[in-house]
């Protein structure tokens, strides 16, 4: 909304200059966004919050200006209200009739028949302001109504008389099929949501919304008909979404326009354009009520002063209300009768009125206090498991991503992951881009990964936590935890620099740490095949790994290198999650530490050897892992060396290597027997 | 040369092996593309047929040899490495550790902020991102039909009737005063969607740290004193702010909340808009009609509320002056939080 310096003095002796004004303003809740000095004025760009329809007229801004600087409102003689009943008592003197169908959505219509107009340049006044304010001239009775628009925030509308049937003007729902083309020279087809003026041959406009073309005014225009009305803001809205048209009027009408005001606009415009285009007037037909109801809200100043934290006078309180055009009566020394202005339909209640008063009184006078907080302590163990995830991946050297939940289905099917569920769609994307919510992580970490392997990283790992989202039979979220690996990490050791391409036992290892940090016990990875595993804990399949196939790595435009990726369901394993520790103790005997090593033929399942030989070395083997691993030149092809770390222990005594030793021969022998093992 | 001759001398050169490099040359000289072995095999196609099976055997045993005798030399460097770059200690060479990765600086912020207010009595809670109308505006004092919701332009799920992607953390809000009764200081950090398009200032999936504190006797000044404190804590103690009044519809009063430019104090510069000022956050007392919509008495109960956008705040806090890089997953930029 603009308003320029020169306008607002039209109706409010301003002291101050523009920028100090611009900061009343904005500390006010007008947020001043610009202001501009040209062409002997400034020009106030204003943010008006949609609460505040008034605010959307040089009269409004005008009494905010004259509530703030304690300055008086030069309200016109043609807006007061005794004018008004006179006016519409002197109406329906004209043979058009005006029938409204539905007053719910109509609740007033005017309109004013004048003659005789000579249409040609608006007068240089009316141009200046206009175009001050960015509004483009086009001519006299158009630029009139656009005037009183901003002026008043009325909209009006002027039709070429001579272009309607003059016996009657209707205001309807627009029939199935109707159409019309508006003055923007586009042909829009209506339905039943969209409100219409019509005569009795054809629709004539939009409500509320834009005028038709083939009646507006223009050059030959000899007669018209000017229009003033008050249309529901919901079917305002409704017939604007449906048009795909925001105007002026449309924008006011649907925050609320001030319906006493309705014929006062009408007479004034009739004013101007007699002033203006030499016209003669010759009737004036109003239907429906312009007198909205008396609102009074009862304010109790003691609530003010509790909401506020200041304690204030009622007599302050009644001053500052009665600036803002309030009509204030005492019922008891600190209860207020608030009479409600027509143009505030904002306010309703006392707590609407709190807020007045406390814009004016000032924010920045209203002292700052520290509330005593009774702490509800809710330990949000969710929080901090994932703040503890994030902890330990970052420390193991993978960065952390956010990717867009809303994704396309194009780039998920090109995954080719297999779903439980079918994606949730979006009603209204703003592309095909988001068109749906996202069932995976994958997808989003496999575009990261391919945007930084195109800016030449040697190695990518990146991780995400964030929802999935499942088309269930409800939308389901759920929280989940995705890893992607891509490349070479190159680190230093002892022996200097190492480059370890990345695989699936990366992403394995650092699950596995997760596993260990939240304390979840059962958890096993079951392959499927040689690019892919399965997590499950206690049986219960809570994620998978895999190294993505050649035709996702294709829709992710990846070259020449592979990608791992790992998605796994935090909510699934927060179920198995075990952070608080229990301590086991020590053991008091030391133990006999042996180790096996021996080559083994590929494809043999060390997970399911390692639980043979737990069970063969019982009841002294307290532990058995892999302690090596190794491939090579030294190795025969298709098979692997692996060293196995025996620990022997008993809680009673200090074992011997004479009672260790059949064990340990047992396991050697169970090794070559049972897998062909070579012992080394 | 005859195999035999080449058993004794790998013997005796083995001996003399003392360095891993050594044994890398002592390698490729028998096992190398071009070594004594490729050789031997190279040679066996020019042999008479019945001699070609015994040759190979024993070229065969030669490799097994090799191979036994390097890996045991390598048991027997490994625990030494002398020779290596790393031996003796130069503080100027780079230190050896896992390398660490980057908490992303949304989450960051995100934490910073709730740690704030956790440590003035606040709980952390968390709320769907999929949402239902009456919790996102109906519940909160939106109504349906009003202009107030263009603000809070929303995407609609296609399948599910009246179900939404929240536009605000703002219903949690709802959920937390159905499910808990006063007082109630609570935080809500979350992911909230728009259909806006994206540029360098708008995402259409962005984050927000919602807040609200309800008791008997909570005031509009405890609101300034409180948020006063979070937006020293968050920019430093000398920032100057101010409470503009503004509307939303869940709050009443409302006001935005501006410090002054931590880029220019306060001057005006191209990051403020020359206005000296930066909006961080928006907020108020909260509206009656929410109390009545969640069955607190408002007669009874008051309170406040507060939001904020995460990316706003990172952006100002690191100086970063485009939203679409916390979602590009650039490694440049993660690395660098």
């Amino acid at each position: 909304m603009r308003v320029t310096y020169n306008w607002l003095k039209d109706f409010v002796e301003i002291k101050i200059p523009a920028k100090e004004l611009a900061d009343k303003l904005t500390m006010a809740g007008l947020e001043v966004v610009s202001l501009e000095e040209k062409a002997g004025d400034f020009i106030f760009e204003i943010e008006i919050t949609s609460n505040r329809p008034d605010w959307l007229s040089v009269l409004g801004v005008a009494r905010e200006v004259a509530a703030i600087t304690g300055a008086k409102l030069r309200v016109p003689s043609f807006l007061s209200a005794r004018r008004s009943g006179r006016l519409n008592s002197q109406a329906n003197k004209g043979s058009l009739k005006i029938k409204i169908e539905n007053k719910k959505d109509c609740p007033l219509y005017t309109a004013r028949i004048i003659k005789n107009v000579k249409v040609g340049p608006s007068p240089d006044w009316i141009r200046r302001r206009l175009e001050l304010i960015g509004c483009r001239s086009v001519n006299n009775v158009v630029d009139i109504t656009n005037y009183l628009l901003y002026e008043l925030g009325e909209p009006l509308h002027a039709f070429d008389l001579d272009k309607i049937n003059p016996e009657e003007i209707i205001v309807r729902r627009a029939k199935p099929q109707e159409k019309i083309i508006t003055i923007d020279g586009e042909e829009n087809r209506l339905s039943g949501e969209v409100l219409v003026i019509a005569d009795k041959d054809k629709t004539i406009a939009a409500a509320g919304v834009m005028g038709g073309r083939d009646t507006e005014v223009s050059q030959g225009t000899r007669n018209i008909l000017l229009e003033a009305a008050s249309f529901d803001p919901i079917v305002v809205r409704r017939s604007r979404q449906a048009l795909g048209k925001s105007t002026e009027s449309s924008y006011r009408f649907e925050r609320g326009v001030d319906s006493s005001m309705v014929s006062q606009a009408s007479l004034k415009a009739a004013e101007l354009i007699r002033e203006c285009c030499d016209s003669e007037e010759s009737g004036f037909m109003v239907s429906g009520v312009s007198k909205p109801k008396d609102i009074k809200v009862d304010l109790d100043t003691a609530y003010v002063s509790k909401i506020l934290g200041i304690n204030l006078a009622a007599a302050k309180v009644k001053h500052i209300l009665t600036r803002l055009g309030f009509k204030v009566k005492h019922k008891s020394k600190n209860i207020l009768i608030v009479g409600v202005p027509s143009f505030r339909q904002d306010v309703r209640t006392q707590v609407d009125l709190v807020e007045e008063v406390a814009r004016i009184f000032g924010y920045e006078l209203i002292p700052s206090s520290v509330p005593a907080i009774k702490p509800c302590v809710t330990i949000s163990e969710r929080r901090d498991l994932v703040s503890a995830i994030k902890n330990i991946l970052t420390g193991l050297g993978a960065n952390e991503a956010i990717t867009y939940s809303l994704v396309d289905r194009a780039g998920l099917n090109n995954l080719g992951l297999k779903l439980d569920f079918g994606p949730i769609e979006i009603m209204n994307p703003l592309s095909q881009e988001q068109e749906i919510l996202s069932p995976t992580l994958m997808l989003g970490l496999g575009r990261a990964v391919s945007f930084n392997l195109n800016q030449r990283q040697e190695h990518v790992a990146i991780f995400e936590i964030a929802n999935i989202f499942k088309g269930a039979k409800e939308p389901e979220e759920e929280l989940t935890l995705g890893i992607a690996l891509s490349g070479a990490k190159s680190f230093f050791t002892g022996q200097g620099l190492v480059k370890d391409e990345a695989g699936l036992s990366n992403i394995k290892g650092m699950l596995e740490a997760v596993f260990v940090l939240l304390g979840v016990a059962g958890y096993e990875f079951i392959s499927q095949g040689e690019e892919r595993a399965d997590i499950y804990i206690q049986k219960k399949k809570i994620g998978s790994m895999l190294k993505l196939n050649r035709q996702a790595l294709r829709s992710l435009e990846i070259k020449n290198r592979d990608v791992f990726l790992l998605e796994a369901s935090l909510d699934k394993l927060f179920a198995f999650a075990r952070p608080n520790k229990i301590f086991t103790p020590l053991p008091k005997y030391p133990g006999i530490a042996r180790d096996i090593s021996f080559i083994l033929k590929e494809g043999l399942s060390v997970k399911d050897i390692l639980a043979l030989l737990k069970g063969k070395g019982q009841p002294l083997l307290r532990e058995i892992r892999v302690a090596d691993y190794y491939k090579g030149s030294q190795i025969p092809l298709g098979y692997r060396g692996l060293t196995l770390a025996c620990l022997y222990s008993s809680n009673e005594r200090t074992l011997t290597e004479k009672e260790v030793q059949p064990i340990h021969d047992l396991l050697c022998e169970t090794l070559t027997r049972d897998f062909a093992a070579k012992i080394r | 040369m005859d195999i035999n001759s080449i058993k004794t001398q790998i013997d005796s050169e083995a001996q003399g092996i003392s360095s891993a490099g050594e044994l890398e040359e002592f390698r490729t000289k028998y096992l190398g593309r071009k070594g004594i072995l490729a050789q031997l095999t190279g040679t066996i196609p020019s042999l008479a047929l019945e001699q070609r099976s015994s040759f190979g055997r024993e070229v065969n045993a030669l490799k097994d040899k090799l191979l036994f005798v390097i890996a045991e030399k390598q048991k027997t460097l490994l625990p030494g490495q002398k020779e290596t770059t790393f031996s003796s200690f130069d503080a100027g060479m780079p230190g050896i550790a896992q390398e660490l990765g980057h908490i992303h600086p949304l989450t960051r912020i995100t934490d910073e902020i709730c740690a704030i207010f956790s440590r003035m009595g606040f709980s952390v809670v968390s709320g769907p991102e999929i949402e239902t109308e009456y919790n996102n505006f109906t519940g909160l004092n939106i109504p349906l039909e009003h202009p107030s919701r263009e603000a809070f332009d929303t995407f609609y799920l296609k399948d599910y009737a009246q179900m939404l992607l929240r536009s605000h953390t703002s219903p949690v809000q709802v959920r937390a005063m159905k499910e808990r009764k006063p007082p109630l200081a609570i935080v809500v950090p979350g992911r909230v969607y728009r259909p806006d398009a994206v540029d360098a200032s708008h995402s259409f999936m962005f984050y927000q740290v919602e807040g609200f504190l309800v008791d008997k006797d909570i005031k509009f000044s405890d609101l300034k004193g409180l948020l006063e404190i979070f937006a020293k804590a968050v920019f430093g103690n000398d920032i100057k702010m101010r409470f503009r009044p503004h509307f939303f519809p869940f709050t009443e009063p409302s006001a935005e909340v501006d410090i002054s430019c931590i880029i220019c104090k306060g001057k005006g510069c191209s990051v403020c808009g020359r206005k000296g000022w930066l909006e961080i956050l928006g907020s108020g007392m909260i509206h009656p009609n929410v109390f009545k919509h969640v069955g607190i008495d408002p007669k009874k109960y008051t309170g406040f509320a507060f939001g904020m956008g995460v990316e706003r705040i990172a952006m100002l806090k690191y100086g970063i002056n485009d939203i679409r890089l916390f979602f590009e997953n650039d490694l440049r930029f993660l690395r660098q939080f």
